[in-house]
């Protein structure tokens, strides 16, 4: 249960995040205006007039200072009004309900093998310190890193969709609609995906084992006898608990931003897509809405990240 | 030209070019029924089944009027008919829910062929054509305002008939009504929904509108109560959006769709090897090219333009960069087009010694540095490499700035003027006075320096759409083409062709002039 003290603690953090959120949006939308590109143009269609131009950039209030259209905006979001894509009339929040599922079973997917995956890797390694297993988990956890997550992605829908019809080569399905057919087609950019972050959570997990499986405390746990698996469950994994909390968070949120690649390879309409479109287009609310959504998200999961470090240590405040 | 010295033309054309015998075959096959001018009813169609279609870009709306995007059109035929419609190899407009009459200079006469009724129920009349073409000119929201802006008045003269009253003649009108401007809505559907038409289309077309997602998937159904018997063959269509070419590809090796349109020629080699895919091609009128700013220097001397023109290793250009699939374009239109000129067609040809001579004549002997706008997609990198090399060796060193399309168009074309070239490409019109008047009339938007070439050109302009009559026309379009590439107003490079991947089982699709896809006569084999 929450004691007063965490929900202090929760809108100290809520009221934190506030400034980020519209720091986060105001910087977006002035890089999108300072980049060279007009959307009055896109919108004014095939046979532009330079006053056809003008008279768009009227129509949708975009010839007002900018101070002015971003207020007009961010008054907008804080009362639930994510405004519409420029270009296509959609709702944003309708585009970012039906693309974010899409990108969080892909993140969920590739966190999951992450840590089904990498977890016991760097156990494996920290227990067998500079053997044959330690430099083989290690060299794995350097290919990870260094394969190109799109290439990978392309590989696999190589073997998988193309030659062995296993799983399909693109596409998305609503998870609430057909449960399996959504991880079919969320499986393999999860994958794609996790390749990075089994790498990573191997190489930091057996890097902070072994520094608490060769300090003294544990030596003593050896000396008295204990069990070498129980000190490995009991004492190492515990003590590392708050280093992993914080390398799982980080991967999570960098997760979320590496999707837009394999998105393209597997053409899943997800919020990689949604923000790289409008972001071309220079559709600002679209790509307002996707910063909204996704420092919303990152506050969020870091807001867990810090309420799993109290669960693990209970000292910190 | 007897069609089928057309078609052995194209044949011979396509073969040189190096395209497959399977591909060759495939563009015969098109253009061998296309040039009919019938649609392929007289192939047995297989009613049934739902196409999938893998698209390269969401649309930007699904009403014609408030829509601006080229890639809106596959999507926007799908659910709208047109008052016109055009032959599918050579762009001459044919009567569609209309047929047309010229009494006298100034009346353009619309008779409504009897019978169509909109998805919604709406007699598509007299009255409702009225409704969308005084939308068309006036709506705030709409882009089609430039496109009639020659009709003074509309008048209903019967339940099936109008008259437009013109400022002067406008022998482009056919073809205008043969796009966005022709494409009829609803007029109950867009009282009722107001903007929100622009996400929910109500046509009189081969298929109803059910959904659409934006950037994900837009799915019609077929309009039972269609005006034409017998069509559509196909239940229903689904157009996933699918921007990455090669993933879209995928999809239809896969099988999870039919076709995909709109690919790059470098992918040939992967959708030749597929079984159960087919490679489908045809010319169209999408042209790559150098746009230029010939109102400033250096490129206000003609000469350094003309040098420009000999330097271009048109057949060379293809090769590299098009998969040796397209054709070099003389001027800019293609040699299918009905307004294609021979006479001008052999105006440049290679003579990189010609073009340092002209470029010596016009005081440049040790050459000259340009800018020039470019775009970041791998295809358009390689254009720009090709067109580096060739222009360097007449001592035109071009200093590439690339950005997005929005971005290098919009700093091109618009107020910024940055660069003294922009390789990009004209996508066409329906008519080919829209294409000049837009690319070189005096103040036009895509005249990046807003100026008047000469006052010839710019009578020639009106002249090109005062007399229906082809054969008037063809002379002076011979003329006005004589007068851009003389001057060398422009650097039109090579014709695009269509480059489809499409599943063994889609029958009756063929591609056409435009370069935009048309399903109306597919079917699907069990």
């Amino acid at each position: 249960m929450i004691g007063r003290g965490g929900i202090r603690f929760l809108l100290r953090r809520l009221a934190q995040a506030l400034p980020v959120l519209v720091f986060a949006t105001f910087v977006v939308f002035s890089l999108l205006k300072l980049v060279p590109g007009d959307i009055a143009v896109t919108l004014a269609g095939e046979n532009a007039t330079d006053e056809r131009i003008a008279e768009i950039r009227a129509l949708y209030g975009l010839d007002r200072a900018f101070l002015l259209q971003y207020g007009d905006w961010l008054w907008k979001a804080v009362h639930g009004d994510l405004s519409k894509s420029l270009l296509s009339g959609e709702p944003v929040m309708t585009s970012i309900v039906r693309c974010l599922p899409n990108t969080l079973l892909i993140v969920s997917i590739a966190l999951s093998v992450a840590l089904v995956v990498g977890v016991p890797l760097g156990m494996l390694a920290a227990s067998r310190p500079r053997s044959w297993i330690d430099s083989g988990v290690m060299s794995f956890a350097s290919l990870g890193v260094a394969v190109p997550n799109f290439w990978l992605a392309m590989l696999l829908v190589s073997l998988f969709a193309l030659q062995l019809n296993w799983f399909p080569a693109t596409g998305s399905s609503p998870f609430l609609a057909d449960p399996v057919l959504s991880l079919r087609h969320a499986l393999l950019p999860g994958l794609a995906l996790a390749a990075g972050g089994v790498a990573e959570i191997a190489r930091q997990l057996r890097s902070s084992l072994m520094e608490i499986l060769s300090s003294q405390a544990v030596r003593t746990l050896h000396a008295v006898g204990m069990h070498p698996a129980r000190i490995l469950w009991q004492h190492g994994l515990k003590n590392v608990a708050l280093n992993m909390i914080t390398v799982v968070a980080l991967l999570a949120n960098r997760l979320l931003a590496a999707t837009v690649v394999v998105e393209a390879v597997f053409a899943v309409p997800g919020m990689g897509n949604l923000i790289v479109n409008g972001a071309i287009l220079r559709d600002f609310p679209i790509v307002q809405g996707v910063v909204f959504a996704m420092v919303l998200i990152v506050i969020s999961l870091n807001l867990l990240a810090d309420m799993l470090y109290r669960v693990a240590d209970p000292r910190v405040t | 030209m007897n069609p089928i010295d057309r078609d052995e033309s194209a044949a011979s054309f396509t073969l040189d070019l190096g395209l497959k015998r399977r591909e060759a075959l495939a563009l015969l096959g098109g253009t061998a029924l296309a040039s009919t001018g019938l649609p392929a009813l007289a192939q047995a169609q297989t009613k049934g089944g739902v196409l999938k279609v893998a698209a390269p870009a969401n649309p930007s709306s699904m009403d014609p009027a408030t829509g601006g995007a080229g890639s809106d059109h596959v999507f926007l035929w799908t659910v709208y008919d047109t008052l016109v419609d055009w032959d599918y190899t050579t762009l001459k407009p044919v009567p569609g829910m209309a047929e047309w009459a010229t009494p006298d200079a100034q009346s353009f006469v619309l008779t409504i062929k009897p019978g169509i009724t909109f998805h919604d129920g709406t007699p598509m009349d007299a009255a409702a054509v009225k409704f969308n073409l005084d939308r068309n000119r006036n709506d705030p929201r709409s882009n089609l305002k430039v496109d009639l802006v020659n009709i003074t008045a509309i008048d209903v003269t019967g339940p099936l008939q109008l008259k437009l009253t013109m400022k002067q003649p406008d022998a482009a009108l056919p073809a205008i009504l043969s796009d966005r401007a022709g494409m009829m809505v609803s007029p109950k559907a867009v009282q009722t929904l107001g903007n929100e038409h622009d996400r929910k289309p109500v046509g009189a077309g081969r298929w109803k509108f059910v959904s659409w997602a934006d950037n994900q998937k837009l799915v019609v159904t077929r309009n039972d109560k269609y005006w034409r018997a017998g069509q559509p063959a196909l239940d229903g269509i689904e157009m996933s959006i699918i921007p990455e070419m090669a993933t879209g590809l995928r999809s239809v090796v896969a099988g999870q769709n039919h076709m995909a349109y709109g690919l790059s020629a470098r992918y040939s080699p992967i959708a030749s090897k597929a079984k159960n895919v087919t490679v489908v091609t045809g010319p169209t009128l999408y042209c790559y090219m150098l746009f230029l700013n010939y109102s400033r220097a250096p490129l206000n001397n003609p000469k350094v333009r003309q040098a420009i023109n000999f330097a271009i290793n048109r057949q060379l250009f293809i090769n590299a960069t098009m998969g040796g699939v397209g054709e070099p374009a003389a001027m800019l239109l293609p040699s299918t087009h009905w307004g294609y000129d021979k006479g001008v067609a052999g105006l440049y040809k290679f003579d990189p010694d010609r073009g340092k001579k002209l470029m010596a004549e016009a005081g440049y002997p040790n050459g000259l540095d340009i800018t020039v706008g470019g775009y970041t997609d791998q295809d358009a990198v390689r254009r720009s490499e090709v067109m580096i090399d060739q222009l360097g060796k007449i001592g035109i060193r071009c200093k590439y700035i690339n950005g997005t399309v929005a971005e290098a168009s919009g700093q091109f074309f618009g107020n910024e003027k940055k660069f003294d070239a922009l390789q990009a490409a004209w996508t066409g019109r329906p008519d080919p006075s829209m294409t000049y008047a837009l690319a070189f009339g005096k103040g036009a938007y895509y005249n990046a320096g807003r100026s008047e070439a000469s006052e010839e050109l710019s009578q020639l302009l009106l002249d090109s759409r005062i007399k229906e009559d082809i054969a008037y026309r063809k002379q002076v379009f011979a003329k006005l083409q004589r007068i851009v590439m003389e001057q060398a107003l422009a650097v039109p490079i090579a014709f695009n062709f269509e480059f489809d991947a499409v599943a063994n089982n889609v029958k009756g699709f063929k591609p056409n002039l435009l370069g935009k896809p048309k399903f109306w006569d597919v079917s699907l084999a069990p």
